[in-house]
């Protein structure tokens, strides 16, 4: 029997002795920093070329870092794939188009908007935060409603994000000028805030990956069920990281709306969201180390393969690669990976020199 | 003292019924124990008792109050925790966060809840398992971190969902006596699941006996040794599992 006068509480369990502030960020933080010395050495690299159409190349790469990043950060840590998160990016980039382009362009080209939008004319590096903070809104908004459906459910209801996006940004004439291209946005042929924007996108993805939710929601994804009955509000913790990934979603389709001058709905439809998942999934989709080294393999391989396309001069004779082949090979290589390596090149893990410790 | 009741719960799945009007009382400091062959409803009596099944009838009381419909998150931060029958560890992650996820889930900062796990590791006796990676675990070692992971924040009851399946006698002896320790030290109201009929009677202070959905028996370990009820339910439905004659001394 039970002794029922309960004996006191045992001293080990009071008040345990708490690790230092920042102790789990000092261990942590040589991923990020790593991640964007690589991102440096890009911009570098582009720098030392001095040739403009390479520096446009890298600045697709570090687009694409930020968007990738995006999605690893509620794809990665969540478990579900969304297909919907390229709608978050068209909203930054017609956000950023609004509030950039001369407002006597817009008085013409997109007469539907708001006065004090179309008067506003910002500064890119104004422009581009609000444009992420309004995809993180309308994130919200929807994650309220996805987040409580789980597994597939949750994906098909993310594609229909997408396609309600593109359906309305496709149709309504005079705000998003339809199909037709929005002309006029300022373009940034400079590479440093490309580079600001992937780096600032990788500090957010380490930052939510080591919180107190970023953790739930990793458990959430291995053991749903355990991570309920360890007190995790699933659907909370989703909409958070839903959130945070649509911020850095919506400041990568700013970056591309300055990086192309031009934006229309098909721009932000199902080639990006393929290419962008093909990226995260062939790095590791659960991994920011493998987000950013997807992006970087895979853009080379597609570079690599359009070089070989348009042509390559050996002495008298020219050998240039079939037309399409890039998105063969593209396919090809990820069936490959997805049979050899489900969990991507780098795994669940990331890139530290310390002692492997789990993720974060 | 505080008690944690399942009320006259029926629940029924497509018409069938897997509890039929079940009462069991869980009281602080005590071990109680839920026995039964094989589907007679302990776990769904548990998913119940943890917001995870909603009863077709009867409620849950937890300190007087009935518990109403939370969601399972709600009621572990109400203090009720459990474990499961497979364990359930997050194998991606170390030994320690498995334990960090419940204080974090709680409500504490990251740092308080490592702090916290640690602590609890120590007093489990495992903080050598602190980083190794669950997944990787043996069978006897990822139960005692579930036992931890449900123990953080010192919850008022838990749950055990057959701690001891698959273990040695000397492992089994090994978690009777945590089990002890969390009913005496941490005040903890325990409610145990178990195949073991021997550990359950050396350890429990109350069984209930379940048997197709519905309460056959219950009393002190002395009285379910006598029970014919109980010799026939086993008997008639499980032949391997038979009571022990005598009492397994743990």
């Amino acid at each position: 029997m039970t002794d029922t006068s309960i004996s006191p509480f045992p001293v080990e369990l009071t008040n345990p002795k708490k690790p230092a502030r920042f102790a789990l960020a000092r261990r942590t933080i040589i991923t990020p920093i790593f991640l964007s010395l690589l991102i440096l050495a890009v911009a570098t690299l582009a720098i030392m070329t001095g040739s403009r159409p390479f520096n446009q190349a890298m600045i697709d790469i570090l687009v694409r870092v930020t968007l990738v990043v995006g999605l690893y950060i509620f794809i990665g840590n969540s478990g579900v794939l969304s297909f919907g998160h390229i709608g978050f990016t068209c909203l930054g980039a017609y956000a950023a188009a609004w509030l950039t382009i001369n407002p006597l362009m817009k008085k013409t080209s997109l007469p539907g908007l708001p006065n004090f939008i179309l008067q506003a004319r910002l500064p890119y590096w104004e422009a581009a935060p609000i444009a992420a903070i309004f995809a993180g809104v309308i994130a919200l908004i929807l994650g309220r409603i996805l987040m409580r459906l789980s597994g597939i459910a949750a994906s098909i209801a993310t594609f229909a994000v997408l396609a309600m996006i593109n359906t309305i940004y496709s149709n309504w004439e005079s705000v998003t000028g339809a199909t037709s291209s929005v002309v006029g946005i300022p373009i940034v042929r400079n590479i440093w805030p490309y580079v600001g924007a992937a780096i600032i996108a990788i500090f957010i993805a380490w930052g939510h990956a080591i919180s107190r939710s970023g953790l739930a929601l990793r458990a959430a994804r291995d053991e749903p069920t355990a991570a309920a009955a360890s007190g995790v509000d699933i659907p909370k913790e989703r909409l958070v990281a839903f959130t945070i990934s649509g911020i850095v979603m919506g400041l990568g389709g700013a970056a591309m709306a300055h990086s192309i001058g031009v934006v229309t709905p098909d721009n932000f439809y199902l080639g990006l969201t393929f290419i962008t998942l093909s990226m995260l999934v062939v790095g590791g989709m659960s991994s920011l180390s493998g987000a950013v080294l997807g992006v970087l393999l895979l853009s080379a391989l597609i570079q690599g393969l359009r070089w070989l396309e348009a042509g390559v001069v050996l002495g008298e004779t020219t050998f240039a690669l079939p037309k399409g082949l890039q998105e063969i090979a593209l396919g090809g290589l990820m069936i490959v990976i997805l049979a050899l390596r489900p969990a991507g090149l780098i795994g669940n893990r990331e890139i530290t020199f310390a002692r492997f410790k789990g993720k974060a | 003292m505080g008690h944690l009741s399942a009320e006259y719960v029926s629940v029924a799945f497509a018409g069938l019924k897997a509890l039929s009007s079940v009462t069991l009382r869980i009281q602080s400091g005590h071990i109680s124990g839920l026995i039964g062959p094989n589907g007679a409803g302990k776990t769904t009596l548990v998913n119940v008792l943890t917001g995870f099944q909603i009863p077709t009838e009867g409620t849950v009381i937890l300190n007087g109050q009935p518990l109403g419909r939370l969601k399972p998150h709600e009621v572990r931060r109400r203090g009720i925790a459990r474990t499961f029958q497979s364990g359930r560890l997050f194998r991606d992650l170390p030994v320690i966060d498995n334990l960090e996820v419940t204080g974090v889930g709680l409500g504490m900062s990251r740092r308080t809840a490592v702090a916290e796990a640690e602590a609890m590791l120590d007093w489990i006796g495992i903080s050598a398992l602190s980083s190794r990676i669950a997944g990787t675990l043996p069978y006897t070692d990822e139960r005692r971190v579930a036992i931890g992971r449900a123990l953080m924040g010192r919850p008022a009851y838990i749950l055990l969902d057959e701690p001891a399946a698959g273990m040695s006698a000397a492992e089994a002896t090994e978690l009777s006596n945590l089990v002890r320790r969390i009913a005496r030290d941490l005040g903890c109201g325990v409610l145990i699941i178990e195949h073991n009929v021997g550990l359950v009677l050396g350890l429990c202070d109350h069984i209930v006996v379940l048997d197709s959905g519905a309460v056959i028996e219950e009393g002190v370990p002395a009285d379910i040794r006598k029970s014919e009820k109980v010799r026939h339910a086993y008997m008639g439905t499980a032949a391997e599992t038979s009571l022990p004659a005598e009492e397994v001394m743990l």
